[in-house]
């Protein structure tokens, strides 16, 4: 139905990304109005505190920097065609390789590397495992998440455990040179330019290369990109080894900048997070952006409306699932039947 | 001697919520849904038979309203997959925010409360601590055959089977690939919703958010690995629900295992039995389950 | 006439806004759920005391706040005027001292940190030494001499629980033995089950426990006719009305409120605070029904004479599970020795790591 009215993708991808910000801010009114809550006064609570206010907007950005990375993750892999739900354990791993280099080398780039090296690997299992076809990557990315944090957690408990902190298990504080400094006195740290600066890579190597365009066909037809010629087991290894490596950064990213040591509670979800961010966004890079920015807006409000409304933070869950929702049900498509 | 016995005991008891949602899940995928949203509605199941049960003081109440929930929620999935041609693993992530977010609104009350349980029966040995179950775990093992025979032996099971293989020639002759879908989309939210209670009002008692640690996300691995056959799929939860008693077992005697390595064993067990014998799984999975699996199911 | 109301409505409304306006705000966070019988509820229920015990404080909370939160939740609370705040887990102590640098004239209460400044204290209770009366109770009531110990995770405070635990119920019975497990998680009630369950296959019939909340061990222990003690709840009892035999509450109601007049006052300073039973920072419960009179009596001189000193828990000679001397003949821990634990006494089975 739309796609008569307008021929332009422009359009349409613009559309549809109105859209579902609309859909988004409106089901989030809705709720709040089923569950007995003033919409209205909670909006106002929530934008002053973490739109107007720039603190509360630095945290939001703050809050944004592991979502663009996880979602850029989750992206890559999936213009190959690839399901990647792994960025939670490979948000983990990068974390804990990248502690490991960090008190080894005390040297801030090396640690960074370190960490998408670690994400990198932890995807490369199910990468291989794809590209065999032995095991679909669905699969083996989620059970390798339950993993990662038993791996952490045992080095966190026992090898790495900080003498002095015998009553609570975590890493001694990473070495000063690797801290990410926080900027302009805020909590906004360079992983959040690193976030802009990957997703402003993904936005110009993935639509207007050439690496992007063999990237894309092996995502579209696989069968199509073997007759061309194209190595399609080695892209799928590659994109999803981009992938984790970029979910990996995140992870030492936050370990760095925010917690200072690595422990067993980093992520509150960020790789589940990036999925949604991906799937909103329709993987494309401005849409990435936006959505990560409402996602981190959000969960921030989830916090807000905890304190002033009384709301728990389970309902952010709820409503992230019924704008997913909304938006697997396609509403704007006329015929879906497929 | 003794000491394998209350293990063999701890394994049953602990792979009788798993047993539940695997079976569910073996027949959604053998009609060619991938459900990943199990675990979502293994919490819907744990969080209303507690409430439920609290509120009417009887768990078996809490059991059923669970069952009923799980059915609607998944008839949310079933719609969108089949209606809407949804993206199969993204509607069943969204099921799972849906039942995480959910279960924690629901449950919020009753955190910290007690309810009645399911009560006990013993029919090996008398009194002793070990193979007294709740008759949950007796309707785990038993329905095992039951779905062996169902898919297996009938006709219904055929067509079902024949819309896993190709739904278009199976709507050739005669059968509604859609109402089997939603069919059995129904069964299997009401048994993933009986898994979750089960751990609730049969294991634990209690209620508390994120409660089923990734039971649901194992149960989907599982199929897997007993190549869509509940035969095996009983195997598979037996190990699982060991490694979790394992552990604590080889604690309570001593032996300083470190606690993670050893939770590590039901993931890299179910890793390993993929590895080893995953290559064949292409020949052996329901035809239609490869444009989901093996690459060129697009939302 | 019109003056006259124009008056008497702004000292309506004057009268109104002062009545509203409270004479302190006060935040909380806590990691878990506020009625978990454990460890959030009785943070929880601390800050409901304090404002009972002073009606113009405003009370700001927030429950389940993941530690990557607490530094931006903590602060959206001071936005909102909040001057006194109690970061209620251990893992936030960092978060709120990076907080505290940033925002000199609010004060922070953490519990069981190690670090201070001038607007950072700490608080907690002697739990290692009460948890010795269970003990003491413990070993008086097993008939198989063996009792069971379930802790969240294998840090110094868990392991030094156990310690005491088995040092009190050797003091009344030398010939005990005490199982210690470990679930790795501070919340896990499948895992909580099943510990328990494998506690009492091995024989143990009085089971303690260190976790955020003992609800699930409670009620399997019940289910079994075995006997157990609580912590650090004493909500708790009503899940288990006849195995009960006692246990600890961490009570620091009274504590907040006097901290809370203190920064009222201005006489508020910062410093460990570490107090046990005989301050009521932590208190010992009732007994269950089938603890007999003899048992009372003996666990009750057993808290006086900790409550004066006159016993010491952790007085040498004491070793480890392989006979190393741990604690020298003469040398006694006190309560900032606690974090020093990574062994346990021997005589346990178990693994401290």
């Amino acid at each position: 139905m739309l796609s008569k009215v307008t021929t332009s993708r422009w359009t349409y991808a613009t559309l549809r990304l109105v859209f579902t910000i609309v859909v988004i801010l409106g089901v989030f009114g809705l709720f709040l109005f089923i569950l007995g809550r003033d919409p209205v006064k909670a909006y106002r609570d929530t934008i002053s505190a973490n739109l107007l206010n720039p603190r509360g907007l630095s945290q939001v950005l703050v809050r944004m920097a592991p979502l663009i990375l996880t979602a850029l993750g989750v992206a890559i892999p999936f213009r190959a065609g690839l399901i990647n739900i792994g960025a939670e354990g490979q948000f983990m791993l990068g974390a804990l390789v990248g502690t490991w280099v960090a008190f080894q080398s005390q040297n801030l780039p090396l640690t960074l590397i370190a960490g998408m090296l670690g994400g990198a690997l932890w995807a490369l299992l199910p990468g291989l495992l794809k590209a065999k076809g032995i095991v679909n990557e669905t699969i083996s990315t989620l059970l390798l998440n339950y993993l990662a944090p038993l791996i952490v957690g045992y080095f966190v408990f026992g090898p790495w455990r900080a003498p002095e902190l015998a009553m609570y298990p975590q890493t001694p504080e990473l070495p000063e040179p690797t801290r990410l400094s926080l900027l302009f006195g805020t909590r906004l740290h360079l992983g959040f330019f690193l976030g802009l600066f990957f997703l402003l890579a993904y936005a110009y190597l993935v639509n207007r290369s050439r690496w992007g365009l063999e990237l894309r066909t092996v995502g579209g037809n696989p069968e199509a990109a073997r007759r061309l010629g194209l190595p399609v087991e080695r892209w799928i290894m590659v994109a999803m080894m981009v992938g984790g490596a970029l979910a990996g950064l995140a992870g030492i990213a936050e370990v760095a900048a925010i917690h200072g040591r690595l422990k067993m509670a980093i992520s509150p979800g960020y790789g589940f997070m990036g999925f949604l961010v991906n799937w909103l966004a329709f993987a494309n890079p401005v849409g990435i952006l936006i959505m990560s920015f409402l996602m981190a807006f959000i969960a921030s409000s989830g916090f807000t409306l905890q304190i002033t409304q009384r709301l728990p933070y389970a309902a952010v869950n709820v409503l992230m699932s019924l704008i997913l929702f909304t938006v697997l049900a396609k509403p704007l498509a006329k015929g879906v039947r497929g | 001697m003794s000491w394998f016995l209350s293990w063999i005991s701890g394994a049953i008891l602990y792979a009788a919520p798993i047993l539940f949602p695997t079976l569910g899940e073996v027949m959604e995928q053998r009609t060619g849904m991938v459900n990943l949203g199990l675990e979502g509605l293994m919490l819907l199941g744990a969080s209303v038979s507690f409430a439920v049960s609290y509120l009417t003081n009887n768990a078996w109440l809490g059991v059923l309203a669970a069952a009923g929930v799980g059915l609607l929620a998944n008839m949310v999935y079933a719609w969108l997959v089949v209606k809407r041609n949804a993206h199969q693993l993204a509607t069943g992530l969204a099921l799972m925010f849906f039942g995480i977010g959910i279960s924690a609104l629901i449950g919020k009350p009753y955190v910290g409360q007690m309810a009645p349980t399911l009560p006990k029966y013993a029919v090996l040995g008398p009194t002793s601590l070990i193979f007294r179950y709740d008759l949950l775990v007796y309707l785990a093992f038993f329905l095992v055959p039951v779905v062996w025979f169902l898919l297996f032996r009938t006709r219904f099971g055929l067509r079902l089977r024949a819309v896993g293989e190709s739904p278009a020639i199976a709507y050739a002759a005669g059968v509604s690939p859609e109402f089997m879908r939603f069919f059995v989309a129904a069964l299997a939210g009401v048994l993933a919703a009986v898994g979750g209670a089960h751990l609730a009002v049969g294991i634990t008692g209690t209620w508390s958010e994120g409660m089923t640690a990734g039971r649901g996300f194992i149960a989907v691995a599982l199929v897997i690995f007993s190549r869509w056959n509940p035969l095996r799929a009983v195997l598979g939860a037996l190990v699982f629900g060991g490694a979790v008693v394992l552990q604590l077992q080889l604690q309570a005697r001593g032996i300083g295992v470190s606690a993670f390595i050893l939770d590590m064993i039901p993931y890299v067990l179910t890793l390993l039995v993929l590895l080893i014998w995953g290559r064949g799984v292409r020949y052996v999975a329901p035809a239609s389950l490869g444009r989901v699996y093996f690459g060129t199911e697009r939302g | 006439m019109k003056r006259v109301v124009t008056v008497l409505a702004a000292l309506l409304v004057g009268g109104i806004v002062l009545a509203g306006e409270p004479c302190l705000t006060v935040g909380m966070i806590i990691g878990g759920p506020k009625d978990d019988a454990g460890y959030n509820q009785a943070q929880y229920e601390a800050l409901m005391t304090l404002k009972e015990k002073m009606p113009c404080v405003e009370i700001l909370f927030a429950e389940n706040v993941p530690e990557g939160e607490a530094e931006a939740v903590l602060e959206s609370m001071i936005q909102q005027g909040a001057k006194l705040l109690f970061p209620a887990g251990f893992g936030y102590m960092f978060p709120a001292l990076n907080l505290a640098k940033r925002y000199p004239d609010v004060i922070f209460m953490h519990p069981g940190g190690y670090m201070l400044a001038d607007n950072f204290g700490t608080y907690f209770s002697n739990v290692q030494f009460a948890y010795y009366l269970l003990g003491v109770a413990a070993g008086l009531m097993t008939k198989t001499g063996k009792i069971g110990f379930i802790g969240g995770m294998p840090i110094a405070f868990v392991l030094g629980n156990c310690n005491a635990f088995h040092l009190g119920a050797r003091a009344v019975n030398p010939n005990v033995t005490t199982y210690f497990v470990v679930t790795g998680a501070w919340v896990d009630r499948a895992k909580e089950v099943a510990a328990t369950q494998a506690l009492l296959q091995q024989g143990c019939d009085v089971i303690g426990s260190h976790l955020d909340s003992p609800i699930a061990v409670a009620q399997t222990v019940e289910a079994a006719g075995a006997f157990f003690v609580g912590y650090p709840s004493l909500a708790v009892q009503k899940f288990c009305p006849n195995a009960w035999v006692t246990g600890l509450g961490l009570t620091w109601g009274d504590f907040f409120a006097d901290i809370a007049q203190q920064v009222l006052d201005g006489t508020w300073k910062p410093a460990h605070i570490r107090k046990g039973v005989e301050a009521g920072f932590i208190t010992l419960g009732e007994f269950g029904p089938r603890v007999p009179e003899e048992v009372k009596k003996i666990v009750l001189e057993y808290k006086e004479k900790l409550i004066s000193g006159e016993l010491q828990p952790f007085a040498g000679p004491i070793r480890d599970q392989e006979g190393n001397i741990r604690i020298k003949e003469g040398e006694v821990w006190g309560p900032m020795d606690m974090g020093k634990f990574d062994w346990l006494v021997e005589g346990i089975v178990g693994s401290p790591k």
